[in-house]
C-alpha cells in the first residue's frame, strides 16, 4: 500500500529495474537448473545468468501489469525472451559470426566451453524458451498461451530477429545501405525481441487486441530509438564516457543514422520516435504506464 | 508377429504420405526477403532423398488412435523443421564437420557457416509457429497442442538430442547407448508421441507409443551401423568414428542381437493396440522396415 502511494508521486525507475531484475534472475536460475549432461547446462547458465539489465523481461512484466495482469503470470514469458536474447548473443559471438571473445567483460561462451557446446547450448535455450512458456505459465487460458508462442516464434525467426541478422551480415562493407535497409535491420535485429517482450506480457495479462497493438507499436518505436541513440552516442561521446570504444562505427565505416542524416536530424528523429512511443501509452492508466514511460525516456536520454 | 506386416504395402503407404508431406513443407517455407535465409532453410528441409520417417510416424500414430490426419500434418512438418535445424548445426565444422549430407554439400558448405547457424536458429521457431498457425482448432484442443509443443521442445533440447550430440562430441567415451538413444531414439519417440497426443490418446497409450518410437528410432540406427560395417566401401572418416557406433564398440554380432531385441521390444508395445485392428499394421511394418530395409525410395540415396 505504502509503495503504491509513493508511486503516484514519483516513479523510481532505478528501484523498479533492480527489483524486477532480481525477480527475473531468481526465476532464470530456477528455470535452468544443473542437469546431466552438466557441461551443456553450465554453458546455458553461464551466459543466461551473466547479468545484464534484463530490459526485455522488465518490458514483458510491465506490459502484463499495465493491462491488469499479475507479474507472476508473465514471469515464464519474461524468462523466455531473455533466454532467446541470450542465445542470439551466444551464436552472434561465434568465430563464424562476429567473432567476439569478450562480452560484458567476461570471456564469451565459446571461449569458455568451446564452439560446439556454445552452438548446442544456444539451441537448447531456444527450444527451452518455448517449453518454458508452454509448461510454466499459470492462470492463462491455453489459447492465449498458444497465441503467445506463435508471437514469440514469429518475432525471433526468419521474419524477425534472424531476418535482421541476415540483412546486417549482408550489408557489411556495402556502401549503398539506405535508410530503409538500416531501419529494416534495427526493426528486426533489436525491435522484434522488444516487441515480443511487450506483446507476450500483454497477451498473458489478458490485454485486448487494441492494447496489444498499441504496445507493439510502442516497442517498435523504442527499439528503433535505442539504435538511433546508440549511433549518436558513438560519434558524440568519448570512450571514457561510454565505457566502450567510441567512434567504432566511423572506423569500420558502418552505416548509421548520423552518417545518413547528420547529427541534428538524427536527434530530431530520436525525439520523434520517443514521442511516438509515449503516444501509444497515453490512453493507459498513467500510474501503471510509469515503468514503460520511464524506460522510453531512459533509452532516449541515456548518456552511455 | 513378423508375418502380420507382410500383408501391408508399406512402400505405397509411405511413398504417398511422403509426397504429401514434401508438398506441405514446400508450402510452409515460401521465399521472402531476405531470400538467402529462406533458401538456406529450404535447401535442408526440402533435400531430396529425405525419407520423412518422423512425420510419417506422427501421422500414422495419430490415425491409429482415431485422429484425423489433417490434425497431424502441421506437427509432422514441424518435426522435419526442427530435425533439419539439428542436422544443419550438427554438420558444422565445429561439430561433426561433415561437408556433405545425403550425397549433397552440407548447408554451411553452400551458404556459409553464419547462414547455416541462422537457418537452424530460424527453423526451430518456425516449427512451433507452424503447429500453432496451421493445426485446425476444431480437431485438436489447445491444451493438447501445448503438450505437443512441449514434447518437441524437450526432444530437441538439452536433455534430448542436444545432449546426445554433446556426449557424442565431448564424451565420456563408450557412451554409445546414451548417444544412440538421444540422437536417434528421441526423434522416433517424439514423433510417435506427438501423433498420439494429437489424437487425444490415453496416458497408457502415450507411454506405449513412447517406448515403441524410441525402440524403432534406435533400431534404425543400430541397423545402419551394421550395414555400414558390412559394406566394404568404408571411408576413413567413418573409420575414425568407430567408437561412436554400436558395431565399433560391441562388434557386429552383439549389434545384430541388440537389433533383434529392439525389434521384439517395439512389437511388444504394439500389442496394446490390437483393439484397433488393421490400423496398427503400418506401425508393425515400420519396425520391420527399420530392421530389414525391405525397399528404398526412387530418389533416396
Amino acid at each position: 500500500k505504502l509503495q503504491e502511494t509513493q508511486l503516484e508521486f514519483q516513479f523510481d525507475f532505478n528501484s523498479y529495474m533492480v527489483e524486477k531484475a532480481n525477480l527475473v534472475n531468481q526465476a532464470l536460475d530456477d528455470a535452468v537448473s544443473l542437469k546431466e549432461p552438466v557441461m551443456i547446462h553450465e554453458s546455458m547458465r553461464y551466459s543466461l545468468l551473466a547479468g545484464g539489465k534484463r530490459v526485455r523481461p522488465m518490458l514483458c512484466i510491465a506490459a502484463c501489469e499495465l493491462v491488469g495482469g499479475e507479474q507472476t503470470t508473465a514471469l515464464p514469458a519474461a524468462c523466455a525472451v531473455e533466454m532467446i536474447h541470450t542465445m542470439s548473443l551466444m551464436h552472434d559471438d561465434l568465430p563464424c559470426m562476429d567473432n567476439d571473445d569478450f562480452r560484458r567483460g567476461k570471456p564469451t561462451n565459446h571461449v569458455v566451453y568451446g564452439e560446439d557446446v556454445a552452438v548446442l547450448a544456444g539451441d537448447a535455450l531456444l527450444s527451452f524458451s518455448f517449453e518454458h512458456v508452454a509448461t510454466a505459465t499459470e492462470n492463462v487460458a491455453p489459447d492465449r498461451i498458444l497465441r503467445a508462442i506463435a508471437e514469440l516464434a514469429k518475432c525471433v525467426g526468419a521474419e524477425g530477429l534472424v531476418a535482421g541478422q541476415v540483412v546486417d551480415i549482408c550489408s557489411e562493407g556495402a556502401d549503398d545501405v539506405g535508410l530503409d535497409q538500416l531501419e529494416f535491420i534495427h526493426l528486426h535485429k533489436t525491435a522484434a525481441l522488444l516487441e515480443a517482450s511487450v506483446v507476450l506480457g500483454a497477451i498473458m495479462g489478458g490485454g485486448s487486441d487494441e492494447e496489444i497493438e498499441k504496445l507493439r507499436k510502442f516497442a517498435r518505436s523504442i527499439g528503433l530509438l535505442f539504435q538511433v541513440v546508440d549511433d549518436i552516442l558513438d560519434v558524440t561521446k568519448s570512450s571514457e564516457e561510454l565505457g566502450k570504444t567510441a567512434g567504432k562505427d566511423l572506423v569500420v565505416d558502418k552505416t548509421t543514422y548520423p552518417k545518413l542524416l547528420g547529427i541534428e536530424k538524427s536527434r530530431e528523429f530520436a525525439e520523434k520516435l520517443n514521442k511516438e512511443a509515449q503516444e501509444q501509452l497515453s490512453e493507459f492508466d498513467h500510474r501503471k504506464a510509469a515503468p514503460l514511460i520511464a524506460l522510453a525516456d531512459y533509452i532516449a536520454y541515456r548518456q552511455n | 508377429t513378423s508375418s502380420i506386416s507382410t500383408t501391408f504395402d508399406l512402400k505405397t503407404y509411405w511413398s504417398t504420405l511422403r509426397e504429401e508431406i514434401n508438398q506441405k513443407l514446400d508450402e510452409a517455407i515460401p521465399v521472402q526477403y531476405p531470400h538467402q535465409i529462406y533458401e538456406s532453410m529450404r535447401y535442408s528441409v526440402l533435400a531430396k532423398g529425405a525419407k520423412r520417417a518422423p512425420p510419417v510416424m506422427c501421422v500414422t500414430a495419430c490415425e491409429l488412435l482415431g485422429g484425423n490426419r489433417l490434425a497431424a500434418f502441421p506437427t509432422a512438418c514441424a518435426l522435419e523443421m526442427v530435425h533439419a535445424a539439428s542436422l544443419i548445426h550438427d554438420d558444422l565444422p565445429c561439430m561433426d564437420d561433415d561437408p556433405s549430407r545425403r550425397g549433397k554439400p552440407s548447408n554451411h558448405t553452400v551458404f556459409g557457416m553464419d547462414m547455416a547457424i541462422l537457418a537452424g536458429d530460424a527453423l526451430f521457431p518456425l516449427g512451433f509457429r507452424h503447429i500453432v498457425s496451421h493445426t485446425p482448432t476444431n480437431l485438436v484442443p489447445e491444451a493438447q497442442l501445448l503438450r505437443v509443443i512441449t514434447e518437441i521442445a524437450r526432444a530437441v533440447g538439452s536433455t534430448g538430442m542436444a545432449a546426445g550430440q554433446f556426449v557424442d562430441l565431448e564424451g565420456p567415451p563408450n557412451a554409445v547407448e546414451f548417444v544412440q538413444e538421444k540422437k536417434y531414439g528421441e526423434m522416433g519417440e517424439c514423433s510417435a508421441v506427438c501423433g498420439g497426443l494429437l489424437a487425444g490418446a490415453s496416458d497408457d497409450e502415450i507411454l506405449r507409443l513412447r517406448r515403441y518410437g524410441r525402440a524403432v528410432g534406435i533400431l534404425y540406427q543400430v541397423v545402419n551401423d551394421v550395414l555400414e560395417a558390412k559394406s566394404k566401401s568404408k571411408s576413413k572418416s567413418e573409420e575414425e568414428k568407430k567408437g561412436k557406433s554400436y558395431v565399433g564398440v560391441y562388434g557386429v554380432e552383439k549389434a545384430v542381437k541388440v537389433a533383434e531385441d529392439l525389434r521384439a521390444e517395439a512389437k511388444r508395445e504394439l500389442e496394446g493396440f490390437e483393439k484397433y485392428g488393421e490400423k496398427v499394421l503400418p506401425l508393425y511394418s515400420f519396425v520391420d522396415y527399420a530392421a530389414d530395409r525391405g525397399f528404398s525410395f526412387v530418389d533416396s540415396i
